[in-house]
């Protein structure tokens, strides 16, 4: 009977590897042209802004800051941008890890994060009934269907009901640590609603927590993973400006704004009036340097010249 | 939406794999860049078999309608595929019997008597009361059975054979005396695989081991590449070449049946879906039976196995004329089985199920897990096998179930005294072969019992001589020693081991492709 029990043992052991338990499944590579289009069930998560919910979330998140501060370092520029807005944003980011969307929310002042919802992929966040329970306690997501299909819970909605929104318009995590296409959700919210978007820029979340990894990773020295994450002044549609070039410049702005976070403000402003701002989605160069260049933490202030050897 | 079938190249995403092993299966790790076949998922099926049935039977392929073809006082023979198809076993109702109710709606309404229904089981067991009133129905079984109208072949019974020539190459002809004079034969197929129906149905179903020896015959065999290709058979061409021969002396009026993929119902249906795609609850399904197999007895394991029936549907029925109808059945089964697959590989690996044709209701002993590995799977391919000549066959199999005396008493004699003298399926041929198939005994058993007949393990080696030819070593993971070693081959625990002593025939670091199969599938290799 022992043996039986090895066995089972090494039955369990051999599925929780092989199908990941506690992850999210993966499709073998030669196998991704037969993944059938999902049929995503979407769990309506109204519920969610209720006070009820709204009260929940506030510890929830409390305990989330908790853990999140125990385990990377964060340093946050820009807020004064907020100070300036009383109504609704669109907070519009690149898109790294899961660590951005707790990054952003918890950098933000409470006044602001209590009102600030997450768009986030229904096919992802909301397929099965418990995770859009868990991501819309915690997070306060809203579903947004990548595929461009209707979802009952139109985000024009939330914005209209006076909360604010976070969209990450790559649509889904760096596979590299670069910045993707932006896709036009965001800026034709933006125009649709008559509300101001507020770039973000942030790095270090793919160095801490990329694509398969599900825990913040600590640096070579054991410490924790530096973060950055800076807010740039709100952009708001011109009169009669269109989708196509509105969404353009949601972009540039979230490049600059990287620049900024990298080296300096004038330097970046001077690079931006001069149209020589990095494109963040990077050169043409194989890909591990990307990735390379992407698993290195950033340094909030370069230049400090430092007592001791860190 | 159908999903094509493909082949993968497992990966570090890869999940273990399912790999069938008799009476359980195992969860596999393959090396890195093993290509897995996987076949197409189910067709759609008809969506009114009764309809579809009545349209084919109204509208045969190059013929008059079934109805025009019968008179009153005419002599109407019925035949059919015996047990060994579809596999598993199909849910009743069985096509054959809904197919036969039709035929018998249409005979009784056109003022015929003279109706006898035939088993076209060729040197196959006798079929059980029980087993045959499941292919047939309780209906027709009530009607016919009583009276002696609807009953096994018997390919001893000298009373009731027909010798009807000879074809151009030589071949005797000698078929079931009833059938061949009949005014009308109407065959009825259940098309699993490529190989079945044609002019197979009727040559050899209903034929004597005189007219068999022509085409069951190592020689044959081994030039049959494959014996699902018909057109590139030499077996099938010996049974066209029959055919067209009983073609000029009766009319036979064909009806095929092609069948989805559906071969497990539930809670097996998880066994046919891709790995990575198991949800939690076939993840729980799998752990459960696999554990639950691990404690069961060997026979509360082949009851659990042996009761599965099948949930197969129908994806298309043609009738008429043998040869076009047959030409279109080829067409809907390599739709539904048939993976582009590139290059031949170095080593070939097959999961040898708990069934085979020949032990329905029965056991799998070695000679027909050989068979069925070696012998089916192996030739599931058109063009040129998945491995290539001087590979490695691995197989899964404990090759421990041992023998049923009930159904296959020559398989022990062929075991013990012909294997252990020589495997070479050219020797043993001319050696043994007339002994086994002329003992008094074993005619007797197949006549009179339920057994296969005293020639059968002989044709189930002639199966495996293309692979032997083929093959440059046979290795069976988990297979028992003893058994392994008596048919010519080795055993292995492992695939790690077994790839390692692979390694002396096709080198350290092979090319390794998988058949994951069930659900059926044909690897179209170019």
């Amino acid at each position: 009977m022992s043996s039986f029990w090895k066995d089972t043992a090494r039955d369990v052991r051999l599925m929780k590897r092989g199908w990941r338990w506690g992850h999210r499944a993966q499709v073998p590579r030669s196998a991704e042209p037969f993944v059938p289009p999902a049929t995503t069930t979407v769990f309506d998560n109204e519920w969610s802004r209720k006070p009820a919910a709204r009260a929940v979330r506030e510890v929830a998140q409390a305990g989330l800051e908790a853990v999140f501060r125990s385990q990377v370092k964060t340093q946050v520029e820009g807020l004064d941008v907020l100070e300036r807005l009383d109504g609704p944003v669109i907070f519009v980011a690149n898109h790294a890890s899961h660590l951005d969307t707790p990054l952003i929310l918890l950098s933000l002042p409470d006044e602001w994060r209590r009102r600030t919802a997450v768009a986030a992929a229904a096919d992802y966040f909301f397929d099965t009934w418990w995770r859009a329970v868990g991501s819309s306690l915690v997070f306060n997501t809203l579903p947004i269907d990548r595929r461009g299909g209707a979802l009952a819970n139109a985000p024009g909605e939330v914005l209209a009901d006076g909360w604010s929104l976070v969209v990450f318009p790559e649509g889904t995590r760096s596979k590299d640590g670069t910045v993707g296409r932006f896709r036009s959700g965001a800026a034709y919210l933006a125009i649709e609603y008559g509300v101001p978007v507020v770039p973000i820029a942030h790095r270090g979340t793919y160095a801490a927590m990329p694509r398969g990894v599900s825990w913040p990773g600590k640096d070579k020295a054991g410490g924790r993973r530096q973060l950055t994450v800076r807010f740039g002044d709100p952009l708001r549609p011109t009169d009669g400006e269109s989708v196509r070039e509105f969404a353009p410049r949601i972009r540039s702005a979230v490049s600059r704004l990287l620049d900024e976070d990298a080296t300096d403000w004038y330097a970046s402003m001077r690079r931006a009036a001069e149209d020589r701002t990095p494109d963040p989605a990077g050169e043409e160069i194989a890909e591990w340097r990307k990735v390379w260049a992407a698993t290195e933490s950033p340094d909030p202030e370069p230049d400090k010249i430092r007592a001791w050897r860190r | 939406m159908t999903r094509p079938g493909f082949v993968l190249e497992v990966d570090d995403r890869t999940p273990p794999l399912l790999v069938h092993e008799g009476l359980g299966f195992r969860l596999e790790e393959f090396p890195q860049g093993t290509r897995v076949i996987y076949p197409p998922e189910s067709l759609p099926t008809v969506p009114d078999v009764e309809e579809a049935i009545r349209e084919s039977l109204e509208n045969p392929v190059d013929s008059e309608p079934l109805r025009e073809l019968m008179f009153p006082g005419m002599r109407l023979t019925i035949a059919f595929d015996d047990l060994s198809l579809p596999l598993p076993t199909m849910k009743a109702p069985d096509i054959r019997g809904r197919i036969i109710e039709q035929v018998l709606t249409i005979a009784a309404e056109k003022g015929v008597d003279d109706v006898e229904i035939i088993a076209a089981l060729a040197l196959h067991r006798r079929m059980t009361d029980a087993e045959m009133r499941h292919i047939v129905g309780e209906r027709v079984f009530r009607s016919f059975a009583p009276s002696g109208k609807l009953y096994n072949h018997d390919a001893e019974d000298r009373s009731n054979l027909e010798h009807m020539g000879q074809t151009e190459k030589g071949e005797d002809v000698e078929i079931n005396k009833r059938a061949a004079t009949s005014d009308l034969l109407i065959y009825v197929n259940v098309n699993l695989v490529a190989m079945d129906g044609g002019h197979k149905s009727v040559g050899i179903g209903l034929a004597s081991y005189k007219s068999i020896k022509h085409h069951h015959n190592a020689k044959t065999m081994v030039h049959s590449r494959s014996f699902m290709d018909h057109k590139h058979s030499e077996m099938h061409s010996s049974a066209w070449r029959m055919g067209r021969l009983i073609g000029e002396h009766v009319k036979v009026f064909q009806i095929e049946t092609t069948l989805d993929n559906e071969v497990f119902g539930k809670p097996y249906d998880t066994l046919l879906k891709r790995e990575w795609e198991w949800s939690l609850r076939d993840q729980a399904t799998v752990l459960g039976l696999r554990r639950g197999l691990a404690v069961a007895p060997q026979k509360m394991r082949h009851k659990m196995f042996h009761d599965l029936r099948s949930n197969y549907g129908l994806t298309g029925i043609t009738a008429g004329a043998v040869e076009p109808v047959h030409e279109l059945t080829v067409q809907r089964v390599h739709q539904q089985q048939r993976v582009k697959v590139e290059g031949q590989s170095d080593v070939m690996v097959m999961g040898v199920p708990y069934l085979g044709p020949y032990n329905v209701n029965s056991t799998m002993n070695p000679i027909l897990a050989a068979c069925m590995g070696l012998g089916y799977y192996f030739n599931s391919y058109l063009r040129q096998p998945v491995v290539r000549e001087g590979g490695v066959a691995i197989l899964y199999h404990p090759l421990d179930e041992g023998f049923n005396t009930l159904t296959h008493p020559s398989y022990v004699d062929f075991y013990e005294e012909v294997l252990a003298d020589t495997t070479d399926p050219a020797l043993i041929g001319p050696k043994f072969e007339e002994q086994f198939a002329t003992d008094p005994w074993y005619v007797h058993l197949y006549r009179t019992s339920n057994a296969y007949h005293g020639v059968h393990p002989f044709y189930m080696w002639y199966w495996i001589a293309h692979a032997l030819d083929h093959l440059g070593d046979v290795i069976w993971v988990g297979g028992n020693p003893k058994a392994a070693a008596r048919m010519g081959f080795r055993s292995a625990s492992t695939l790690r081991d077994a790839l390692e002593m692979a390694s002396s025939t096709v080198g350290p670091s092979p090319s390794i492709t998988y058949l994951r199969n069930p659900p059926h599938l044909l690897a179209d290799v170019r």
